[in-house]
């Protein structure tokens, strides 16, 4: 049988240095498919979707709130050829209700010993309207590794750079953060992959290179150490989210191989100061997110933030502004309050401005987003910066003997597409 | 019915529910039973405590069962949903209250529409 899997384009956002990174979602939700599908990819940010086919099953996975609206456009389009259409993934689990009216079936939860049943209903035409499986998460030992072979590597590359493959070791969160939405995606417990499992997948990933996509490594101390030991002979480099700030575990850290990782700056404390320092002094870069436009920050509040970003040595910093997304607290709050005025989802991609704030006007805080980009790339811009980075990497590449050269095969080529040669 | 030391002035027991996608579900609640005949239900949002979907994501069905259960119509039923204060530095996790307006299609409360209160009007609408 063949299924076509497509993950729908989305618009990037404006003045920001455009990255397709080879999406995860697809990977995973492969990894559970019966054997006898044939799975058809199509990353419709790095190629064309041709629509013109006859695929026998048509599933679409979405990760972004950005992506929703074209999603139920390629729905609409194969289901009037008669093609069953099955959407999947986070955006699709946080836009449930609306996906339905587009969709022959909406699956709702994590796919892993789920997918069989799944294209046993399609083949008898039994497919179920909703596959809810939000509330009964797989065994952790079922998950992976994920089939990365479905992937067109080659559209992943920047001027014969190669982009870092995404990687989870975790699912689930125990934390329930103003502006995300992974208590209601993923669940409130913790829920990590058993070591041996994870050490089984990275080693069969040819990229040396990872983004690690958990939300949170620092959430079980043991297991976290026991990971990053285990890590340490596959000489991976790797970017993730917060690591915890315990000297063991930042060392571990550092000799697993984390490049850089994403720090949360919500003020301007000693705490988030001394935080980056001690990242820095495990060799560890650090990439400031920086959410805007929440209710306890005033124009004074942001400009002061943005200079103290300055102060602290930050190697990158990511600016955004409020998104409230569905299942959020952020969402619930705004909701309650009739603050926000734009509901239209290809405008929450936390960098339009949805709702009014609380201590400005959306356009004062709209304009306040782009003066917190441009004064912090000001002196060094941006791909100076990344550029900083990336040396960093490659240096530690070739002392340990696992550097690999840039592609000159695809030297005029970003993400598939012809560049403009530079003399 | 679960009761706990840590129940407050607005809170008297956990109240289970199914909440989106047959989550289950549960919140504080406490019910007041006011001179004026009308009931009055306040909801409390109880974050980690709570394993699936959150009051304000459910309001109208929920509102809608405690009414039921309540024996009550939607004239003589008032809903309230508080936020407790969680103690965090986030200021987004202070303690809230508002009153919960519905619409009614047959038997439902829909269209959920709120209005903030302050703990002293709550108070009041406690021993009205």
């Amino acid at each position: 049988m063949k299924f076509k899997l497509v993950y729908p384009r989305w618009d990037k956002l404006e003045g920001q240095t455009i990255f397709n990174l080879p999406p995860h979602g697809p990977v995973v939700m492969a990894a559970a498919l019966p054997e006898n599908v044939m799975v058809d990819f199509t990353d419709e940010n790095v190629e064309e979707l041709i629509i013109d086919d006859s695929p026998d099953f048509v599933g679409i996975s979405m990760m972004l709130t950005t992506q929703v609206k074209r999603g139920w456009e390629i729905a609409t389009h194969y289901r009037k050829l008669g093609k069953k259409v099955i959407f999947g993934g986070i955006s699709t689990m946080l836009h449930a209700e609306e996906t339905m009216q587009y969709a022959d079936s909406v699956f709702l939860g994590e796919v892993e010993g789920r997918l069989d049943q799944v294209f046993k209903d399609f083949q008898n035409n039994q497919l179920k309207k909703v596959y809810n499986y939000l509330n009964n998460p797989p065994e952790m030992r079922l998950i992976g590794p994920a089939r990365r072979d479905i992937l067109k590597k080659d559209l992943y590359y920047h001027k014969g750079f190669r982009m870092v493959d995404l990687f989870h070791a975790s699912r689930g969160c125990i934390y329930d953060c103003y502006p995300c939405a992974v208590r209601y995606l993923g669940g409130r417990g913790f829920r990590p992959r058993p070591i041996d499992r994870v050490v089984e997948e990275l080693s069969q990933m040819d990229n040396n290179r990872l983004f690690i996509v958990d939300n949170s490594l620092a959430l079980d101390t043991q297991w976290e150490k026991e990971l990053f030991k285990a890590m340490i002979p596959l000489k991976k480099k790797w970017v993730s989210h917060t690591i915890e700030d315990k000297n063991d575990v930042l060392d571990l850290a550092a000799q697993a191989g984390a490049w850089y990782v994403y720090q949360a700056v919500f003020d301007t404390s000693d705490y988030i100061r001394n935080r980056i320092k001690q990242y820095h002094d495990y060799g560890i870069a650090v990439e400031g997110t920086i959410l805007l436009g929440l209710d306890n920050q005033t124009e004074d509040d942001i400009k002061r933030l943005i200079d103290f970003l300055l102060e602290i040595d930050l190697d990158l910093a990511e600016f955004t502004v409020l998104a409230p997304f569905p299942h959020t607290k952020a969402y619930s709050d705004l909701l309650k309050q009739n603050r926000i005025f734009d509901h239209d989802w290809n405008h929450y991609n936390a960098g339009k401005v949805v709702y009014h704030p609380k201590h400005m006007s959306a356009e004062r805080l709209a304009e306040l987003y782009q003066y917190a980009w441009d004064t912090f790339y000001k002196d060094e811009p941006q791909t100076m910066k990344m550029f900083n980075l990336i040396n960093t990497v490659v240096s530690r590449e070739i002392a340990d003997g696992t550097y690999t050269p840039r592609r000159r095969d695809l030297a005029d080529l970003s993400f598939g597409k012809k560049v403009p040669k530079v003399a | 019915m679960e009761t706990n030391p840590d129940f407050d002035h607005y809170m008297d027991h956990y109240y289970e529910f199914l909440g989106q996608w047959d989550s289950p579900s549960r919140c504080g609640l406490k019910i007041v039973h006011r001179k004026d005949g009308k009931t009055l239900a306040i909801a409390t949002e109880i974050y980690r405590q709570n394993p699936g979907t959150p009051v304000t994501e459910w309001v109208a069905p929920l509102a809608t069962r405690i009414m039921q259960e309540q024996q009550c119509d939607p004239a003589g039923f008032m809903f309230i949903e508080h936020t407790p204060d969680l103690q965090s530095k986030l200021t987004f996790y202070g303690e809230t209250f508002d009153l919960v307006h519905f619409d009614t299609v047959g038997e439902k409360l829909v269209n959920p529409r709120w209005t903030r209160l302050t703990a002293q009007e709550v108070d009041r609408l406690m021993e009205e």
